[in-house]
């Protein structure tokens, strides 16, 4: 019976297996073998070599788009969880009923569906030197030069990587709420607490696994992307996606497998970490 | 129903800012694709028309937006499919807790949290360095999977978690088989659950555009189709297919809840109470 | 097996001779079979017309499909996957880094119906025999192999091209005059204080790092001993400069596609950059004043073509050589030159010009009448004149062509560190 359990567990998990190994582990391998392997212009050149982990850690850039790359991480999360938060508490506690919530939680979707690079450069109008933003700034006697910050800068990748990611912070954590039972909350209140306390003292602890996959959500999201940062920065910024999607583009597989296996032990080790404090499995 | 608190108030008004944030691009979108004919993709309005509406089902400069769609379609009921069916049964194998499963599980997060364009660049070097042909169908396929598996995974195990055994239980006392069990009792309690696995599937993919970038072949799936399109001049069709895309999934949406509901209905009037934990 | 097509073929060309006597070389002997073939062609979308495609249906019978891409993934694809396409429409600083692939095949030149008239820019490399060869990776010098099958590019016409040419053009300094107000005479004036954070260039090494040198050399920083084959050194002191004026927020933004310039153009976030002519008559026709500003230093000049695929045998072949002859024969040329870039074969674009058109933009005349694209948007209206002249006057005054050096990789890494600088 024993013994038996574990077959038909793993029968049933047999395709997830068969995807993961295929499209996941293989291509992780391929990507940590051509990492070592040397680069012309134009072939890969199978024989081992350090030379493209050397440069890596050699370049001074190296570091500063790492840095940069969690600067917009860190930052991102730091909004996205603000936002998400007081949008999920919002939603769970102060929309009483059920159907109200879905509808009001669907309408946070809705934008979703539409391609991720129209919605992109559809900020481009709004921030722009004349955009909506700036005119409407300058006709409220708000400035009198346009602000040349909105776009093609930090600001406007963060804006977009805030719009675009919310939403993975928002589900987890309306997700883990609802699952809060209410007379925790009416105890916390009876016994003299103030909503501050509440807050403070039984929804955030208690929320706390939605927050921390949201987090992972979040933290990977930004950390792996690339079209962002060249669409909202006009090229000018850089975080390791783009280091990696630039080597791409000029044939420089080995290179790029590098700097991607350095991306991806920094992924792992900052969602390893964050796996300490939450065992997702249980809390979902 | 007590007096609401004053932090309600507040919150709505956050809410509100929210959802104003959210929609801003959308309603750029959904302005500038009323533009003239000659109008650009940047304000000013050069006139109003339905003009790029009209454009949108006629042949393009470049690019065939269409055949695009149609991929792209395909490719989401095909992840989406795969998706529900994968998930489902991932969900059942780790009710049993089998040996590995923890190694399993973890592969399931690194999937996730893996940045995408290692997905593409890794597959499509091993397609080149095989031989086989790169197509949108297989390694742009199985490429989006990694990406849509984990989060219908995740949903199952949250619907597992918080699914009462004692249903099982009592099915299993009143002689079903386990097969029975499965079919009429638990299929039926996560289903609404299901459609969302499903239209995560089917919303992750329609969008995805790193995996899909070095994996998609000779074709390219709309998201790809539309990067493409901005190496020519671009015009505001392609803000009047952002707007037709938000229309198409409010209808979606609209018709999921009217499911619900109905369901809701039914469920009431047969007195069922099963389901009400999702 | 190669040989036997190339008999095959020989038999057909015979069989074909009074076909291609008429004006398109549609050979009759296969026609019914022709109806089922597909060639798969890919681009960026500068050339990957959708006209085009159609135009071929109802002129060579077969069907082409066009895939539109951006340039990067336009280099991957021909590089790394042979198997996705049966035409790659690339550029000649591409060919130079995806020829030694071993993934295209090269084009006998004896099958190719215009080569004759083909301009010497793609041949001998010299537009007129007078004419120097520009620095950079010009055509010629990649334009040819010493056989079929051989990876290392010919020093002179062998008879067996790599890439046919299809279109190029002379780019320069696209500036906004109504915003700028004051003439534009140098490259060097993309870097003037002036156009602080109003300035462009494009996110595309091989195109941007010439626009650079153009830019270095005119200010008088550096003296290259040849700018398409620059030494680490060089590279070094050009990044510096450009990375000094990145940092004091000289440049609004880099632009990777066309699109982008067209953009940052059209809404006034940049007032001087380096542009493609297209893209000034994409801004123009929305009414904004646009100059494609001929400089003194002369151009930075760019070309496509066409190069086959390896895995292309057999009727495909033939139907490929057929698209490229038809391709040569004007109807494309003139299309693409309404557009403000110059077909390989200009003589057989006359034919399907009018005379004002031919003479606006080949001869550099003033319209005599309205100039439309080929889309229907007024580019030009009576009495004015294309910026910079006649066609002798801007390919003559090419400075230099889009390059791959020999020091490229490093020059990568480079560009990589002033991006992200």
């Amino acid at each position: 019976m024993l013994k038996n359990r574990h077959i038909q567990g793993w029968l049933q998990a047999s395709p997830l297996t068969l995807v993961l190994i295929g499209f996941l582990i293989l291509p992780i391998i391929t990507i940590v073998v051509v990492s070592f392997w040397q680069a012309t212009e134009f072939s890969i050149i199978p024989a081992f070599s350090l030379e493209n982990y050397e440069f890596l850690f050699g370049s001074h850039v190296t570091y500063k788009v790492f840095y940069a790359t969690l600067k917009y991480a860190a930052i991102t999360w730091a909004l996205t969880l603000l936002i998400g938060f007081t949008v999920a508490y919002y939603l769970a506690f102060h929309i009483r009923s059920q159907t109200m919530q879905i509808a009001l939680f669907l309408l946070c979707t809705i934008p979703f569906w539409t391609s991720n690079i129209i919605r992109m450069i559809s900020w481009i109008p709004f921030l722009g030197r004349n955009g909506i933003a700036n005119s409407a700034l300058q006709s409220w006697g708000v400035i009198d030069q346009p602000l040349e910050w909105l776009l093609y800068s930090d600001f406007s990748v963060i804006l977009a990587f805030v719009h675009l990611y919310t939403l993975f912070m928002v589900v987890p954590i309306f997700n883990t709420m609802t699952r809060i039972d209410h007379s925790l909350i009416e105890a916390a209140r009876d016994n003299g607490a103030s909503g501050f306390q509440t807050l403070r003292h039984v929804i955030v602890p208690l929320t706390k696994p939605g927050i921390m996959i949201g987090t992972i959500f979040v933290l990977t999201l930004v950390m792996g992307d690339f079209i962002t940062v060249r669409f909202m920065s006009g090229s000018q910024k850089a975080n390791v996606g783009r280091l990696i999607s630039n080597d791409i583009a000029l044939l420089q597989y080995p290179s790029a497998a590098a700097t991607a296996v350095i991306l991806l032990i920094t992924v792992l080790i900052v969602i390893g970490i964050l796996l300490r404090f939450v065992d997702i499995r249980k809390e979902l | 129903m007590g007096k609401r608190p004053g932090s309600f108030y507040v919150l709505s008004a956050v809410f509100a800012l929210f959802i104003l944030f959210l929609y801003g691009p959308t309603l750029t979108i959904g302005i500038l694709s009323f533009q003239g004919p000659t109008g650009g993709l940047t304000f000013p309005m050069r006139g109003l028309s339905l003009h790029w509406f009209r454009d949108l089902f006629e042949q393009q400069a470049v690019g065939d937006i269409w055949g695009a769609f149609r991929r792209s379609l395909a490719l989401g009921l095909m992840v989406m499919v795969t998706t529900v069916v994968v998930s489902v049964m991932g969900g059942f194998a780790f009710r049993k807790r089998f040996y590995g499963s923890g190694i399993l599980f973890y592969l399931i997060i690194a999937s996730l949290v893996i940045p995408s364009i290692l997905i593409s660049l890794g597959v499509g070097l091993i397609f080149s360095q095989l031989g086989f042909k790169i197509h949108w169908a297989t390694s742009g396929f199985g490429s989006q999977l990694t990406w849509t598996l984990p989060f219908g995974l995740l949903i199952m195990f949250a619907v597992f978690n918080r699914f009462d055994k004692s249903f099982e239980e009592a099915a299993r006392d009143q002689g079903a088989s386990p097969w029975q069990t499965v079919r009429y009792v638990v299929l039926p309690i996560i289903a609404p659950s299901l459609i969302g696995v499903g239209l995560f599937g089917f919303t992750l993919s329609y969008d995805e555009f790193a995996r899909t970038l070095l994996t998609a072949g000779s074709y390219n799936t709309l998201p790809l189709e539309i990067f493409g399109m901005t190496t020519n001049v671009t015009t505001p069709v392609i803000y009047a297919l952002g707007t037709m895309t938000t229309l198409f999934s409010l209808l979606i949406i609209g018709a999921f809840l009217l499911t619900v509901w109905i369901l809701g209905k039914r469920r009431a009037r047969l007195g069922s109470d099963a389901g009400k934990g999702v | 097996m190669s040989k036997m097509r190339y008999s095959r073929r020989a038999v057909l060309k015979g069989g074909a001779a009074v076909a291609a006597a008429s004006a398109l070389p549609a050979p009759m002997v296969w026609a019914q079979e022709i109806k089922d073939i597909t060639l798969r062609q890919f681009g960026t979308g500068v050339s990957n017309l959708n006209e085009v495609g159609q135009k071929v249906k109802e002129d060579l019978g077969f069907t082409l499909e066009m895939t539109a891409l951006d340039s990067d993934s336009v280099t991957q694809r021909a590089a790394t996957q042979p198997d996705s396409f049966d035409i790659a429409d690339i550029e000649y600083w591409i060919c130079k880094k995806v020829w030694p692939t071993g993934n295209l095949q090269a084009m006998d030149t004896s099958k190719i119906k215009n080569y004759d008239k083909i301009v010497g820019i793609f041949k001998s490399g010299k537009l007129t025999p007078e004419s120097v060869i520009a620095q950079g990776t010009a055509p010629s010098t990649v334009g040819f192999v010493e056989g079929p099958g051989a990876t290392a590019f010919a020093t002179e016409e062998t008879g067996w091209m790599t890439l046919i040419p299809t279109i190029y053009n002379a780019d320069t300094l696209g500036i906004r005059p109504d915003l700028i107000g004051r003439p534009i005479d140098t490259w060097a004036e993309l870097l003037n204080p002036e156009f602080k954070g109003k300035a462009s260039i494009l996110d595309i090494s091989s195109i941007g790092i010439m626009d650079m040198a153009m830019v270095c050399e005119a200010m008088g920083e550096i003296q290259y001993a040849d700018k398409g084959n620059m030494t680490k050194d060089e590279i070094d002191k050009t990044f510096a400069i450009f990375t000094e004026a990145k940092k004091a927020g000289q440049f609004r933004a880099f632009w990777k596609t066309f699109d982008e310039s067209v953009n940052l153009m059209a809404s006034g976030e940049v007032v001087i950059q380096s542009m493609w002519s297209p893209a000034i008559t994409a801004v123009k026709s929305r009414g904004i004043d646009c100059v494609y500003q001929p400089l003194k230093e002369g151009y930075r000049s760019w070309g496509g073509g066409i190069g086959l695929s390896k895995s292309l045998t057999g009727m495909a072949l033939d139907a490929a050589y057929d698209y490229i002859n038809w391709y040569l024969d004007g109807w494309v040329g003139g299309f693409l030159m309404r557009q403000g870039y110059y077909s390989a074969v200009p003589e057989t674009s006359k034919d399907y010009m009018s005379e004002n058109e031919w003479g606006y933009w080949f001869e550099g005349k003033p319209a005599t009448g309205d100039i439309t694209s080929p889309f229907g948007d007024v580019l030009a209206k009576a009495g004015e004149t294309r910026d910079g002249g006649s066609f002798y006057d801007r390919m003559g005054s090419v400075a230099c062509w889009n390059a791959v050096m020999d020091e490229n990789q490093y020059m990568v890494r480079k560009w990589n560190e002033f991006i992200a600088s």
